[in-house]
């Protein structure tokens, strides 16, 4: 068991270099003029200020030594310069913002709490809703309620999510204002205004995404209610609800929380439309804004996909490591 | 002085507007007629030496929160540096003080020049090459500690640093005796500078050149205060200006946001024009645009103590105008659009002859979603906009009638010039469709009068660099420049005198247009007598227009802004085209 | 070289396929037939999936038909396209149309009204969109696949390192956040085919594409490499081995008809997903830009929802059928295909 734990902890540990050289490499090699926002944000780009600036930032070095000194820079801080401009960045660096000029630590550690926030508060919803309708469901297999849960969360998946976000953006915000403020507000303003202003979001993507878990546990449950043992427990007597709640639903349960962990992962990444559509300054607006609103902030692109890459890395490992202790047959293959 | 920023129509992943209900059966078809054409830039030369503070709106109240929203984002707050509309009239109407200041007078809609951290506006000497300024003694900075001379002499050593503030405005470089040779206190580090003496109370600064304007460059941040210091090294002070205005940082996200509070420390008594009354301003300055209007549409919470010094736009106008008309605030701004070929490539006056025809003017302000009447308040001839004093309306080219395409009269002069096909190179955003609109109607209407057109695609996030570099592989830019004061001295020698490309790059001189001729004319409307500045400037404008026609404006610019219900004192600075910060306050009833 | 009958894939597929039918009754009847019979004979009774059918088709058509369409009617997708009108004279001084809807009524000459400040034909647009959508959810569809096959057959077949790096690439693959990807790739573009417009817009394309294989090739080959792992262990594989047919012919021609039925089911998931994300990125800004596409006319239509309805809900709508449609003949063809779903 220890070394399969190992095994897999060196193996996610090398899926997270590797991920964040090979965005690193993209982004300094692919696009034309890495320096040119740093210069532009400082007033008349000169060519001399472009190369002073290209040199203090490192990028005549070949680019593994520059990823050397960015990863380096993430366990033991750095300085980072650009141009005559030097920023004190301790660890664990991520590097200067090119349009705020500000910590990408500091900023990821404002930023971050909206992300948790919106994705806690969903997937509370879509474990709670998905996992009711689904057992529901299955207790009433092949009735027109199974029928319809079924066929409703089909369409519902269907529909791409970002129309879904918007729709109810449009209706129950602007057009009817049901909802009227929604955004990110620190819990400090108020717990209740926290609450109001996050309810749509959150219901918005975890109604959604309750869909599939619906699906999936009607799915798991019709499996374990045919099941030997089960249909022993009922046999025995032992009564409907306990049967399903008590017996299928606990061995059901594995296999959604599993499903339920790497969800949550790439909750954490970001959830870039919601956070676009309702205006949450989380990760996934920080490295969108980041592409599309000068300058050009390749410091804040890098850093997210790390971070993120980290999140769901973890969370693949934990699942995997929870797995192997539940189910020995996955250590072996 | 700069755009806020220049030609970034952010719609990018923007979202939506409410208008509470469009479709009437017409389309409506007025424009708006609040707006006096002929006055754009005029702040009017009204001057009230003796106004003295407080200042105080009847019927005002104290109170409130003012939400400011914004698409274009904030460059640097150093006072310093503040140069772009935006920031030079947030910090000189809230935060900091400066020799002079402009107040807006409600009768006649226009600016007045009063003094603020001067008893007085200066007293020049005969031929305007020495002005003297007496400095209040009863005024601190938000610390407690007392504003005095030498704070405002190292204020105004510090802003004369160009490497340090690249973007700030150089006119003390430009007009204060050995200013440019001044390093200064960074770059050069000394603060030996003999042409700003003190003595007492009072400054007086020796020119190189007649500077008559002076008391309008005396209401810049950059001509305020700043004690010389530790705490205010560029890095450091950019982070937070020491307020000595009605209000100062609390909370400051470059770029992103600002919380300005009261400032306790700020005496109305001695302030003749900015006044108190909100207890904060918070601002938001990366809104998109629609969703901006949808709040001051909603006008419901928070969006009734909202404000925007954004153009509201095209698509929602119609609605502000018939049904929320006393929300939208709209006035003249005193900036021109203009193509700038650039000088050293299309070196032949009849292709830029040529492009003067072609331009697609409607179509274009159209796809850059402009209104007409509006924010393209009227098609442009000269460079000065309206209102400056001294201008005339004159036609760079006679038969053309501004505003108009010609595409036939384009081909004839490009063929008679043996330059048909003539390639025109120019940048547009590829993520930004109202760039990408803009471009296709510009590529069609050049090819169509016998250009052959190269768009080259860039992103927001990189264009202002790339438009800015002076070796970008293009021939052709889109630029914009808006009156530092009403006069042709903010006009020519930031706009068409040479520049050193190697050592400067373009600046403002989008054109990259160098004649020995016309730099010697502007060194000489500078140094004649004042009177007779106007009519010279305004010459010189007709003058480089016909012989050398090296840039070609397109329209004057307006502003169409709007406020939620509960603002009051929201009027147009007719001279940087934003809100009259300084007559702001909050309805609470 | 012919095989013994024993092992045409075709027969062992069905006797695998008829041993996992439950009912005696109907695996007589369908003795004859092949799995893909099956399904085809099963979705052909399925009203959903006629339906989905029928509107995939018709969508389908209108976007090849696209360029005679709009010759046909005289409407112009670009403010570019040779031969459109004039902005100026179509649109008020609010970029508002000055013919067609919102404010005047309707008008053959642009059924589904033109676009506000850009002037060009709504409906030509949408046809081209739809048309731009679907070549690139099919080109995605199609490498993505053939990428997951090779590399899960690869995985699969063969033990030892080149199993554990692959599955590593596959796992590495997994845990690289998708939207953070595609975001990185839209300045890297503009900033190299910034001359060339016909060329970024192709490479915008082939870029978005890419993008969308990079990130949907591993659910595949995960399938793909479990399925050759419990084949291989098969006896006609392994009497394969044993006669010494060639690995290669081993893979395509032994196992690979039997995973037909995944394949199919697969890709036919991975379609509406193409579809939706193809919008998406459009949506937030980063996939194509410059070209007629639903994704972007959604962005620049939301604002206008309640001033020119019309404008933003054809494509939305369009985009929702659109998935809804792929999506639910997907399911259907999943259940076709699955012996175990009971009708």
């Amino acid at each position: 068991m220890l070394g399969f734990i190992v095994r897999r902890i060196l193996t996610a540990i090398l899926v997270v270099f590797l991920t964040s050289i090979f965005v690193f490499v993209l982004l300094y090699k692919g696009v034309a003029n890495p320096a040119g926002p740093v210069c532009d944000a400082q007033g008349r780009c000169t060519a001399e200020r472009l190369a002073a600036i290209e040199a203090s930032m490192g990028l005549n070095d070949p680019i593994l030594q520059q990823y050397g000194e960015f990863a380096g820079g993430v366990f033991t801080g750095r300085t980072v310069s650009f141009g005559e401009t030097e920023y004190d960045c301790p660890a664990p660096c991520l590097g200067v913002s090119y349009g705020t000029r500000g910590l990408i630590t500091d900023e990821l550690v404002d930023r971050l709490p909206a992300t948790i926030s919106l994705a806690v508060g969903a997937s509370i919803i879509y474990l709670v809703v998905g996992v009711t309708l689904g057992v529901l469901a299955a207790k009433k297999r092949g009735t027109a309620t199974d029928r319809v849960l079924v066929s409703s969360s089909l369409v519902v998946s269907s529909i791409p999510y970002y129309l879904f976000c918007l729709l109810a953006y449009i209706f129950l915000v602007l057009k009817y204002p049901v909802f009227d403020e929604t955004g990110y507000l620190p819990i400090t303003e108020g717990v209740g205004a926290f609450f109001l202003a996050m309810l749509l979001p959150w219901l918005v993507l975890g109604l959604f995404s309750s869909s599939n878990y619906a699906r999936f546990t009607r799915g798991q449950m019709v499996e374990t209610l045919g099941e030997d043992y089960i249909r022993t427990a009922s046999a025995k007597g032992v009564s409907g609800n306990k049967v399903v709640f008590g017996h299928a639903l606990r061995a059901a349960i594995v296999p959604i929380v599993t499903i339920f962990g790497l969800d949550f992962a790439a909750l954490l990444g970001g959830t870039i439309f919601t956070e676009q559509i309702f205006r949450i300054d989380g990760i996934g607006l920080w490295a969108l804004d980041a592409v599309t609103r000068p300058p050009l902030d390749f410091p804040v692109v890098i850093a997210t996909v790390l971070v993120v890459a980290v999140i769901i890395t973890i969370a693949n490992l934990v699942v995997d490591i929870v797995y192997g202790f539940l189910d020995p047959r996955v250590r072996i293959s | 002085m700069r755009f806020k920023k220049p030609f970034i129509a952010l719609t990018s992943a923007s979202l939506l507007s409410l208008a509470a209900c469009g479709g009437s059966g017409e389309g409506p078809s007025t424009g708006s007629e609040n707006v006096d054409t002929e006055n754009l830039a005029n702040t009017g030369d009204a001057t009230d030496p003796d106004r003295e503070g407080p200042a105080v709106i009847d019927g005002a109240t104290e109170g409130g929160t003012v939400d400011v929203l914004s698409v274009d984002g904030a460059n640097s707050l150093d006072p310093s540096e503040a140069y772009y509309t935006n920031t030079s009239s947030i910090l000189q109407g809230l935060v900091t003080r400066s020799l002079t200041q402009l107040t807006y007078d409600p009768e006649s809609g226009q600016q007045v020049l009063i003094p603020d951290l001067a008893t007085d506006l200066g007293t020049p000497n005969e031929d305007f090459t020495e002005w003297t300024f007496t400095i209040r003694d009863d005024v601190n900075y938000e610390n407690g500690d007392p504003v005095t001379p030498e704070d405002i002499k190292f204020g105004m050593l510090r802003s004369m640093d160009r490497t340090a503030f690249p973007e700030g405005p150089a006119f003390s470089n430009d007009y204060f005796e050995g200013g440019d040779e001044y390093e200064g206190p960074y770059t050069g580090g000394n603060t030996d500078f003999d042409a700003i003496q003190i003595d007492g109370q009072d400054i007086t600064i020796t020119m190189s050149s007649p500077f008559p304007d002076m008391p309008y460059w005396g209401t810049f941040p950059a001509m305020g205060p700043i004690p010389e210091g530790p705490d205010t090294t560029p890095a450091k002070y950019a982070q937070r200006p020491l307020a000595t205005g009605p209000y100062m940082f609390d909370e400051y996200n470059p770029e992103r946001s600002l919380t300005l509070v009261q400032n306790p420390e700020w005496d109305p008594a001695t302030d003749p024009g900015r006044t108190q009354y909100p207890d904060e301003y918070t601002f938001d300055f990366q809104r998109d645009s629609a969703q901006i209007d949808e709040v001051l549409l909603n006008d419901s919470g928070d969006g009734q103590t909202t404000l925007t010094y954004d153009n509201v736009q095209a698509s929602n106008y119609p609605t502000f105008q018939s049904e929320y008309a006393d929300r939208l605030v709209e006035g003249g701004a005193p900036c021109t659009y203009y193509m700038a070929p650039d000088y050293r490539k299309i070196q032949s006056k009849e292709v830029r002859e040529a492009l003067l025809w072609a331009i697609p003017y409607e179509d274009m302000a159209t796809a850059m979603g402009e209104i007409a009447g509006v924010t393209r308040i009227t098609d442009a001839t000269n460079l000065m906009p309206p209102g400056i004093p001294g201008r005339e309306t004159y036609n760079p080219v006679e038969e053309h009638e501004p505003g108009t395409t010609d595409p036939e009269r384009a081909a004839q002069i490009l063929e008679e010039a043996g330059e048909t096909g003539y390639e025109l190179k120019f940048l547009f955003a590829n993520d930004d469709p109202n760039a990408v609109a803009k471009k296709d109607v510009l590529v069609r209407a050049y090819e169509e009068a016998g250009f052959t057109a190269t768009p080259v695609a860039t992103t927001l996030a990189e264009l202002s660099t790339l438009r800015a570099d002076p070796d970008a592989d293009i021939n052709l830019r889109d630029a914009g420049w808006c009156s530092d004061w009403p006069s042709g001295g903010s006009w020519f020698p930031p706009v068409l005198q040479s520049t050193n490309l190697n050592a400067e790059g373009l600046g403002s001189n989008y054109a990259a247009f160098s004649e020995q001729d016309v730099d010697d004319r502007i060194d000489e409307v500078v140094s004649s007598p004042v009177e007779d500045q106007p009519a010279m400037w305004n010459e010189l404008d007709e003058y480089i227009a016909t012989e050398y026609l090296p840039v070609i404006p397109y329209h004057y610019t307006g502003v169409a802004m709007a406020h939620g219900s509960a603002i009051e004192g929201f009027n147009v600075d007719q001279n940087l085209g934003m809100p009259t910060w300084k007559d702001i306050w909050v309805n609470q009833g | 070289m012919t095989l013994q009958p024993g092992l045409e894939p075709g027969v062992v597929a069905e006797r695998e396929d008829a041993s996992r039918e439950n009912d005696p009754q109907s695996s007589k009847k369908l003795a004859s037939k092949s799995p893909t019979q099956i399904a085809l004979q099963r979705l052909r009774k399925d009203k959903v999936a006629v339906v989905c059918g029928s509107i995939l088709l018709l969508l389908i058509v209108l976007a090849l038909a696209a360029p005679l369409i709009t010759r046909a009617m005289g409407i112009f997708p670009e403010i570019n396209s040779p031969g459109a009108g004039n902005l100026g004279a179509d649109l008020d001084q609010f970029g508002y149309p000055e013919i067609g809807p919102p404010y005047y009524g309707f008008t053959w000459e642009h059924p589904l009204g033109i676009a506000p400040s850009r002037g060009v034909d709504n409906l030509a647009n949408l046809l081209y969109g739809l048309r731009t959508s679907l070549l690139v959810a099919t080109l995605a569809t199609i490498i993505s696949t053939f990428v997951g096959i090779t590399i899960g057959l690869m995985a699969g077949f063969s033990r030892g390192w080149l199993d554990r790096f692959l599955s590593f690439v596959i796992d590495l693959f997994l845990s690289f956040p998708f939207l953070l990807g595609a975001l990185t790739l839209a300045p890297i573009l503009t900033s190299r085919f910034s001359t060339d417009l016909d060329a970024l817009d192709r490479a915008q394309l082939l870029g978005l594409v890419a993008v969308l294989v990079i990130f949907g090739w591993m659910s595949l080959a995960r399938l793909i490499r479990g399925q050759v792992l419990s084949l291989r262990e098969r006896e006609f594989v392994q009497s394969a081995q044993v006669i010494g047919v060639p690995t290669r012919r081993i893979l395509f021609k032994e196992l690979l008809p039997n995973m037909v039925a995944p394949i199919v089911v697969a890709t036919s998931l991975s379609l509406p997903a193409y579809v939706a994300a193809e919008a998406g990125l459009s949506y937030l800004g980063i996939g194509l830009t410059g070209q007629p596409s639903l994704g972007q006319t959604i962005l620049l239509a939301t604002e206008y929802y309640s001033t020119y309805g019309l404008y933003l809900w054809v494509p939305v709508g369009v985009v929702a059928v659109l998935v809804l449609a792929l999506n639910l003949l997907g399911d259907s063809v999943r259940d076709a295909f699955d012996p175990r779903t009971r009708r």
